[in-house]
């Protein structure tokens, strides 16, 4: 795993970045309350903050000295199939809201299980399904969390069913 | 095959084509200003099953907490107002444009029903050196900033009922914040604070096992779950002006909804807060069932947000003044 | 006859298979991300609304019990811990089932956890009314040196850089700072979105952070076989049990007391015990973090004792030990009961049913736990292309769901971007989760302590040697701090130059 002697390919940009964070977090909580007193809204956020950017700074200055390691290339640190899931679920997060639950996971798995599997589009597809059809089952039906319906008419459908199941029973 | 899918979609949609001519066509989404498990909630998931049952449809609950409401009700607010989403809240909204919060409150939407009232009262520790509301007014004012208030933040119950007691004596107390009456009720019993302000049917069990006393009761006339406790204003008749006062619950929908839909809204509520089994679930918890809706509801709403926004604004805990907002004083 | 309640739900077949199917519901509910207890018992509140009371507490009971059980599940087989509970689990469950011994891991934790849940049922069968008076008098600074001592856990968290561990640590608590501040309604790292006034949620964080994360980075070898798991002992021999036997009494009662403290819960409960079992371990079989047992035994049996625990403040006087708790109090409200400190004295009968109810869902527990292993395990055996999308999807609704909002969603993603780099770069994950726990209980009591003594330390540090609790606790407090530090392993040196 990680060789704390050696630098990553991109280990000192990221705690660069982890540097800056700490700081713009610190300065937001110094404007929280300002240093008004102990029990102040902003003395812990200033704390927590505070502790962040010494440790980050710590942290660089170390990372900076560290010789770089001649093994790993960006391709150790991120492989393609990574940058692809997550380029993947950033469209996912993208497309959510308007488009709805049902047809977004879909596109999702399906094209994940496809590339990722290098199979047929059809098993892809259906396994997509599956998977799908249980979590939807799981979280819309038993655990009634309204997911964004999008373009999808989901409320309707599942009332009509209800009532066409209740209609029939009678 | 394909033919008979076909038919089957096809009756599908013939099926639901006669509940699409009627509200409600689906479930209706409910969403909760509160946590599971607090008053808000529990009241909810009471009154709603006995609504459902007269409106014939289904209400899915869902708690959408944080931010004193505020979350929720700006959820509510970005949706159509076809009545398929309601906010189902306690009192905090009517105090968000003073308190700085937002400029929302409950006049962005319209009251279906407003379910029910709490009575505030005022308990402390059993071995705090005092036993009623004129004995603490002395202690305290001999011991300034000694005795150890609970409160939960600008705005909720504790802040509001002080603001209240200030406007007629001078208490200079310590308050030491929660974040819910329920943590703060917990704390008074182990001592980390003295007196804590708190709806009735928070602190009943509590004051009926003997664990707190009751100093005050903010009421004008004794409530039926403490008959032997008298009421604030028969020492200090001061309080008249103010009372009765108390958070409330309503269940409410977007400005703009249809008519037929908040009739029938309202009429499926009103029943379900009549029935029976709710009332006394209710009334067993120290609140009193209110049933207000259409224009008894909207002045309720208003009146409440005058008497409360400017008993805190004249206590100074207020941001901004309710004038800003023409909210007239009382 | 009161006591006769207890068996309430073993003889009555309807009740019986109430709990019997709570605690199996309960187990997959707690094993899947995003899927919580909470949600569950309050979805039952509605469900249950037109049942009579005791068929609602069976199947609520079950669903408890068996949900904190649950969450070692996937921390066990997938790294991802199903519920907040089960963090502390994955640290050296998974690498046990890196090792091909899932089903022992299992087996054994089940036991264990099985164990604690009797222990944490005894003490409140048998000391409720004293346990919870001892839970009341913990005063702000109490709460305050309690998370203190939490948050000294990342010493124990940090891996290979002490300083990494503190910023990860530290991280956590800003995290756990954002929204309105509940105390004030101040506004903290809002930025002036409405829609961070709630705050970051703790599980949507957990999900990216263990889930997403732990996804991406097993996606790095998506053509490599997963670990073949051999089963071939599940029931852990007696002798092994019996080994372990005082560690996981230990760890329950540590779980007990946390459950039973309103404010703190499981969770924490869990990574405090698993702390106490790496610091009492001398000679662990294998280090701690590569596998071992106490390591997996301890926040197994910590977080199922706390169930019992949070029950003692509950049944006695009607305070919630934590939010599933709560939740069960408003059922109980709806029910035409008072929960309160009067429940014991006019229904005690109550007292005796869901003691009664707690035992028999522990049973189940172990029942379910113990023979639904083979299938169960089979999930890691999953080509990682079709279960690595499906985690990834499972999480994102997972994060929708716990408060029906797509910030939150956005956030998950981001904390799983965040903790893929964080992993690869040797900082670890537990410490933020750590900080995120505790960063209210903190913030909140530390503000509570300071202005109960009037914003003046030295009326607080007055306040702390001055109450024998508080004075215990701030020892450990110091002692916990100073073993962290060098002067520790100098003054060991010079004091016991002989040990080996």
């Amino acid at each position: 795993m990680h060789d704390p002697s050696r630098r990553l390919p991109g280990e000192r940009l990221f705690s660069l970045l982890l540097v800056a964070l700490s700081l713009f977090l610190f300065y937001e909580a110094t404007k929280i309350s300002g240093f008004e007193g102990l029990s102040a809204p902003g003395s812990f956020p200033m704390f927590a903050t505070g502790s962040m950017v010494i440790t980050a700074v710590i942290v660089a200055l170390q990372t900076v000295r560290l010789p770089e390691s001649d093994e790993h290339g960006w391709r150790a640190i991120l492989p393609g199939f990574v940058i692809f899931m997550a380029v993947m679920m950033i469209f996912y997060a993208l497309a959510l809201k308007p488009v709805g639950f049902l047809p977004t996971s879909f596109v999702f798995l399906l094209i994940s299980t496809k590339v990722m599997m290098r199979s047929s589009l059809a098993k892809a597809a259906l396994i997509s399904a599956l998977s799908l059809a249980l979590v939807y089952v799981v979280f819309r039906l038993i655990f009634s969390v309204l997911m964004p319906e999008g373009i999808v008419p989901e409320r309707e459908i599942i009332a009509g069913m209800r009532s066409i199941l209740s209609g029939g029973g009678q | 095959m394909k033919s008979k899918l076909l038919g089957a979609v096809a009756a599908l949609m013939v099926a639901t084509a006669p509940a699409l001519a009627e509200y409600p066509e689906k479930d209706i989404q409910g969403i909760i200003q509160w946590g599971a498990g607090g008053s808000t909630d529990t009241v909810m998931r009471a009154v709603t099953p006995h609504a459902e049952e007269v409106l014939g449809g289904k209400v899915v609950m869902q708690n959408m907490t944080g931010g004193v409401g505020a979350i929720a009700t700006k959820y509510v607010g970005a949706q159509d107002a076809d009545g398929y989403t309601l906010l189902m809240g306690a009192e905090n909204p009517q105090l968000y444009k003073v308190m700085g919060l937002g400029d929302t409150d409950y006049s962005d939407f319209t009251p279906i029903n407003i379910i029910a009232r709490g009575v505030p009262l005022i308990v402390a520790n059993n071995d705090a050196p005092f036993n009623n509301f004129k004995e603490m007014v002395e202690y305290v004012q001999a011991h300034p900033k000694e005795v150890k208030f609970g409160s939960t933040g600008p705005g909720g119950l504790p802040s509001v009922v002080t603001a209240m007691l200030t406007s007629e004596v001078e208490l200079p107390v310590t308050f030491v914040p929660y974040d819910g009456d329920g943590p703060a009720l917990t704390a008074l019993q182990g001592g980390a604070i003295d007196v804590m302000p708190a709806v009735l049917g928070a602190a009943i069990e509590g004051v009926k096992a003997g664990r707190m006393k009751v100093i005050a009761l903010v009421d004008v006339a004794a409530n039926p779950a403490l008959p032997d406790v008298a009421p604030i204003t028969v020492d200090y008749p001061g309080y008249e002006k103010y009372l009765p006062w108390g958070p409330f619950f309503g269940i409410f929908v977007k400005n703009g909804t249809p008519d037929d839909v908040v009739q029938k809204l309202s009429a499926a509520y009103g029943e379900g807060v009549k029935n029976a089994e709710f009332v006394s679930l209710i009334e067993g918890r120290g609140f009193t069932v209110l049933n207000l809706s259409g224009d008894e509801a909207r002045s309720f709403l208003n009146k409440w947000q005058s008497v409360t926004s400017w008993l805190v604004f004249d206590a100074g805990i207020a941001k901004a003044s309710p004038e800003e907002f023409g909210i007239p004083r009382p | 006859m009161d006591f006769a309640h207890f068996f309430m739900s073993w003889i009555d077949l309807q009740l019986l298979s109430l709990v019997a199917i709570g605690t199996f519901a309960g187990i997959y509910v707690g094993a899947i991300p995003g899927l919580s207890v909470t949600m569950a018992v309050s979805i039952l509140i509605s469900f249950t609304f037109s049942w009579e009371m005791y068929d609602a507490l069976s199947l609520m009971i079950g669903i408890y019990m068996g949900g904190v059980y649950g969450g070692s599940r996937t921390a066990i087989l997938l790294n991802i811990p199903g519920a907040p509970s089960a963090i502390a689990t994955a640290m050296d469950g998974y690498p046990l089932a890196q090792k091909g011994l899932a089903g022992e891991a299992i087996g054994l934790s089940t036991t264990m956890s099985a164990v604690g849940g009797f222990v944490g049922i005894a003490v409140l069968g048998f000391a409720a009314p004293a346990v919870s008076e001892f839970a009341l008098t913990f005063q702000p600074r109490d709460y305050l040196l309690l998370a203190v001592l939490g948050i000294l856990l990342v010493g124990s968290l940090s891996g290979e850089s002490l300083v990494k561990g503190i910023f990860a640590g530290a991280l956590g608590l800003t995290i756990g700072c954002v929204g309105l501040d509940p105390l004030t309604a101040q506004e903290r790292f809002t930025f002036g979105q409405i829609e961070l006034w709630g705050g970051i949620s703790f599980i949507a964080v957990m999900i990216g952070l263990f889930g997403v994360s732990e996804a991406l980075q097993q996606l790095q070898h998506v053509d490599s076989e997963a670990v073949k798991q051999v089963i071939r002992r599940i029931v852990p021999q007696w002798s092994s049990v019996v080994k372990y036997l005082p560690i996981s009494m230990q760890s329950s009662l540590i779980g007990v007391i946390i459950g039973a403290l309103p404010g703190t819960g499981g969770d924490i409960a869990a990574l405090m015990s698993y702390d106490y079992a790496k610091r009492v371990t001398k000679n662990p079989e294998v280090p701690f973090g590569q596998g071992a047992k106490e390591g997996l035994i301890a926040p197994e049996a910590a977080n199922n004792a706390a169930v019992g625990g949070a029950f003692v403040p509950m049944l006695t006087l009607g305070i919630p030990g934590d939010a599933v708790t709560a939740i069960i109090i408003g059922a109980m409200f709806i029910h035409g009961l008072n929960p309160g400190p009067m429940l014991m004295i006019e229904r005690p009968e109550m007292f005796w049913f869901i003691l009664g109810a707690l035992v028999l869902a522990t049973i189940f527990m172990l029942i379910f736990g113990l023979t639904g292993i083979r299938l169960f395990v089979k999930i890691v055996e999953l080509p990682r292309a079709v279960l690595f999308p499906l985690i990834l999807l499972l999480s994102i609704v997972g994060a929708f769901a716990v408060n029906n909002s797509i910030i939150d969603v956005y956030f998950m993603l981001g904390f799983g971007v965040l903790g893929y780099f964080m992993k690869m770069y040797g900082y670890q994950i537990g410490p933020v989760i750590l900080g995120v726990i505790l960063s209210r209980l903190i913030d909140d009591n530390w503000r509570r302590a300071i202005i109960s003594d009037q914003e003046s330390l030295p009326r607080l540090f007055h306040g702390i040697f001055t109450s024998p609790l508080s004075a215990v606790l701030m020892i450990a407090v110091i002692l916990i701090f100073v073993s962290n530090t060098p002067l520790w392993s100098w003054g060991k040196r010079k004091l016991f130059p002989a040990q080996p």
